[in-house]
C-alpha cells in the first residue's frame, strides 16, 4: 500500500512536471471549465425565475445537486477517466501497453492513474466553492450522519463511474477502439446533474435501475437533505460494488485477450 | 548424481512446452465497400502465430531468436515474459507462470522492446530511473551502485537530464536498457534491441549486452534479424519459422546440420587439369589460374591436402558458406 502511495505521488509529480511545459493550455482549460459552469448556473437561475421548483427540488437543492455532480465529475476526470477512456485504447492500439505490463505493478493501477493532473485541482476549487454556497443557502441544515452518508455516497458514485468507465475501456481489448462509446457515456452522465424528477415513467425507471445515473449526484444530495430511504442507500452501495466486481473481472479477461502489436 | 569433478549444469531458468498462440482479427476486403461489408458482416480470421514450441534457457545462457517477419519470435518472447497469454502450452520462468504476472516474477525479469517505451516520455531518464527504483523496491545503496555501473557501461552519463523525447534512438534505447536492468533481473528479454540503430550505437549496445551477460548469472533471450549480432552476442541460436522452431543449437551444429559442404578456392602456380580436380569435388568456377570447388565438409581438409601435393599452388583457402545463405534457405522452405 505504501509503495502504491509513493507511486501515485511519483505519477502526480511527473504529470505536474509535464503540465508545466504547457502552461497556456492549462490556463485556457481552467477558464473554459469555469465559464461552462457559470453559464450553466445562469441557465438554472433563468429557469427558476419562471418556476419555483424542478419536480420536488427547490433552486437551492438543485444547486447542491449541481455542485455534487461537478464534484464527482472533477474527481473522476482528475484521476481515472481520461486515462481509461482515451489513453488506454491508445496504449492497446499502439502496443505501448507492453511496457506497462512488464512492471511489477497492478496493470489496472497504471492504466487508471498513469496521468494524474494535479493542476486540475485548481479548477476543483470553484466547484467546492459552489458546494459551500449551496449548503450556506440551505442553512447548513444537516446532521453529521447525513454528512457522513453524503461522503460515503460520493465515494460510491466514484466507484460506480469507475466500474462503468472500466467496462467501456476494457472493450477496446477486443475492438481496439472504444473512445466513441466512452464519449456517448460522457454525454449520458451529464443527465446526472438534473434531478431525475424531470423524467417520467420509463426514463425515470431507466436512470434509476438500468443505467443508474441517480447514483452520481441525486442519491448523495438526497442523503445530505435527509430524504434518502435506507433501501435506496443499500441499493446504491450494492449496485456499485457489484458493478465494480464485474468490471474488474471483465478487465482481467480483457488483459488475457491482449494481443499487443508486432514489432 | 554427478561426479564431484563434473560441473553441475546451470539450472533451467525458462522452460516452455507445446507453447502456442493464435491471434484473430476481422478480415477486411480492400476499398470502401469492403470496409462497409466488414462493418456489417466481419469474418473472423484465425492466425496461428506460434505452434507448439518447446524451449529451454539455462541460467547464464544467451540465446538468440532469429526468423523472418511474422515468424513468431516477438510473440514467443511476449508470452515468456508474461505480456501475452498463450493459447495453449505451459511456461515456467524461474518457478513462475508468466501470464499470471505475479509481482515476484516481474521483479526477476526485464522486457525491453525495440521501440516501445513511452513511459515518462517527456521527462529525463533520471526521473524514469527513480520511478523504477520505487516500482522494483530497490534499496537505496543497491540502486546507487547499480545505476552508477550501468550508466557507465551504457555511456549515458551526459544525457541523464535530457527529456527522453529529445534523445536519439540509440541514446533512448541505452537509457531503456539501463532502466530495465536497475533491479538486476535474472532473465532479460530483448526484442530487436539494435533495430533502427546506426552501426556505432548498435555496437555499443551489443557490447553492453555482452558485458552484462559476462557474470554468468543472467539468462538473456534476444530477437534479431541480424545474424552477425546473434553470432556475436549469443551462445545458442533458435531459428523460428512459421511459428515453429526449425533449429535450436549453437552455430557449429547449425553448419553441421544445414551446411555439410565447404568451398575450396585454389590459385595455381603451375599447370593443372579440370579432370583431376573434378575427382575431389564439384567444380563451381574455373579460369586459367583459379578454381573453386565444393566438397563435403568432413572431406575438405583431405581434399585440400591432396590438391597441395598434386599441383603447384600459390594459395588455397577453405571457407564455410555465408551463414545468411543457410538462414535464407531455411526461410525459403515451406513451413506449413
Amino acid at each position: 500500500m505504501k509503495r502504491y502511495a509513493r507511486l501515485f505521488w511519483l505519477l502526480c509529480r511527473a504529470s505536474l512536471m509535464r503540465q508545466m511545459a504547457y502552461r497556456p493550455h492549462f490556463f485556457l482549460m481552467v477558464c473554459g471549465k469555469v465559464i461552462r459552469m457559470v453559464l450553466l448556473l445562469f441557465f438554472f437561475q433563468a429557469v427558476f425565475l419562471r418556476i419555483d421548483r424542478l419536480g420536488r427540488w427547490t433552486f437551492d437543492q438543485v444547486l447542491l445537486l449541481f455542485a455534487t455532480f461537478h464534484l464527482v465529475d472533477y474527481l473522476i476526470s482528475i484521476t481515472f477517466q481520461r486515462n481509461l477512456s482515451y489513453r488506454l485504447p491508445e496504449l492497446i492500439q499502439s502496443g505501448n501497453l507492453d511496457s506497462r505490463l512488464g512492471l511489477p505493478v497492478d496493470p489496472l493501477f497504471m492504466a487508471s492513474l498513469e496521468n494524474i493532473d494535479l493542476m486540475d485541482f485548481i479548477s476543483f476549487i470553484p466547484c467546492l466553492g459552489l458546494l459551500v454556497y449551496a449548503l450556506h443557502r440551505l442553512g447548513f441544515a444537516f446532521t453529521w450522519l447525513q454528512a457522513l452518508l453524503y461522503c460515503l455516497l460520493i465515494v460510491n458514485a466514484v466507484v460506480f463511474l469507475f466500474a462503468v468507465v472500466l467496462i467501456i475501456a476494457t472493450i477496446s481489448f477486443w475492438t481496439t477502439r472504444s473512445a466513441g462509446l466512452a464519449r456517448v457515456f460522457d454525454d449520458l452522465t451529464q443527465v446526472g446533474r438534473y434531478p431525475l424528477d424531470i423524467f417520467e415513467g420509463f426514463w425515470k425507471f431507466f436512470f434509476i435501475y438500468v443505467l443508474p445515473l441517480a447514483l452520481i449526484s441525486q442519491l448523495p444530495s438526497q442523503a445530505l437533505l435527509g430524504s434518502l430511504s435506507p433501501g435506496f442507500l443499500l441499493y446504491a452501495v450494492t449496485c456499485s460494488s457489484l458493478l465494480a466486481g464485474i468490471a474488474v473481472r471483465f478487465w482481467k479477461t480483457g488483459l488475457n485477450n491482449y494481443s499487443s502489436t508486432s514489432s | 548424481m554427478p561426479s564431484p569433478s563434473t560441473p553441475s549444469p546451470a539450472p533451467v531458468a525458462v522452460s516452455a512446452r507445446s507453447l502456442s498462440k493464435t491471434y484473430w482479427f476481422h478480415e477486411k476486403e480492400p476499398g470502401l465497400s469492403g470496409a462497409f461489408r466488414a462493418l456489417v458482416r466481419g469474418r473472423k480470421k484465425f492466425v496461428p502465430a506460434v505452434q507448439g514450441i518447446d524451449f529451454q534457457l539455462h541460467a547464464g545462457e544467451r540465446v538468440g531468436f532469429i526468423g523472418p517477419n511474422g515468424a513468431g519470435k516477438t510473440t514467443t518472447l511476449k508470452m515468456l515474459s508474461g505480456i501475452l497469454c498463450p493459447t495453449a502450452g505451459t511456461i515456467d520462468v524461474l518457478g513462475h507462470v508468466p501470464h499470471r504476472r505475479e509481482k515476484e516474477f516481474l521483479k526477476k525479469i526485464a522486457f525491453v522492446a525495440g521501440q516501445r517505451n513511452r513511459l515518462f516520455w517527456d521527462l529525463p531518464a533520471e526521473e524514469y530511473f527513480h520511478f523504477c527504483r520505487v516500482v522494483y523496491e530497490i534499496p537505496d545503496e543497491r540502486y546507487a551502485a547499480a545505476k552508477k555501473r550501468l550508466v557507465e557501461m551504457a555511456d549515458i552519463g551526459d544525457i541523464l537530464t535530457v527529456p527522453q523525447r529529445k534523445l536519439s534512438a540509440g541514446q533512448r534505447k541505452r537509457c531503456e536498457l539501463v532502466a530495465a536492468l536497475l533491479h538486476d533481473p535474472r532473465v532479460i528479454f530483448l526484442d530487436e534491441p539494435t533495430n533502427a540503430l546506426d552501426v556505432l550505437n548498435a555496437r555499443k549496445l551489443r557490447e553492453f549486452i555482452r558485458a552484462k551477460a559476462r557474470d554468468g548469472l543472467h539468462g538473456i533471450i534476444l530477437t534479431s534479424h541480424n545474424m552477425a549480432e546473434i553470432g556475436e552476442v549469443c551462445d545458442r541460436l533458435v531459428i523460428i519459422h512459421g511459428g515453429r522452431i526449425v533449429f535450436n543449437g549453437d552455430l557449429a551444429s547449425l553448419y553441421e546440420r544445414f551446411l555439410p559442404r565447404k568451398q575450396i578456392r585454389v590459385l595455381f602456380d603451375g599447370p593443372w587439369t579440370r579432370d583431376a580436380l573434378a575427382q575431389l569435388g564439384s567444380l563451381l568456377r574455373t579460369d586459367a589460374h583459379e578454381a573453386v570447388l565444393e566438397v563435403e565438409a568432413p572431406a575438405a581438409a583431405r581434399a585440400a591436402a591432396l590438391i597441395c601435393s598434386r599441383f603447384s599452388i600459390r594459395d588455397i583457402t577453405i571457407t564455410e558458406m555465408p551463414l545468411e545463405r543457410i538462414i535464407e534457405s531455411i526461410y525459403a522452405q515451406p513451413h506449413r
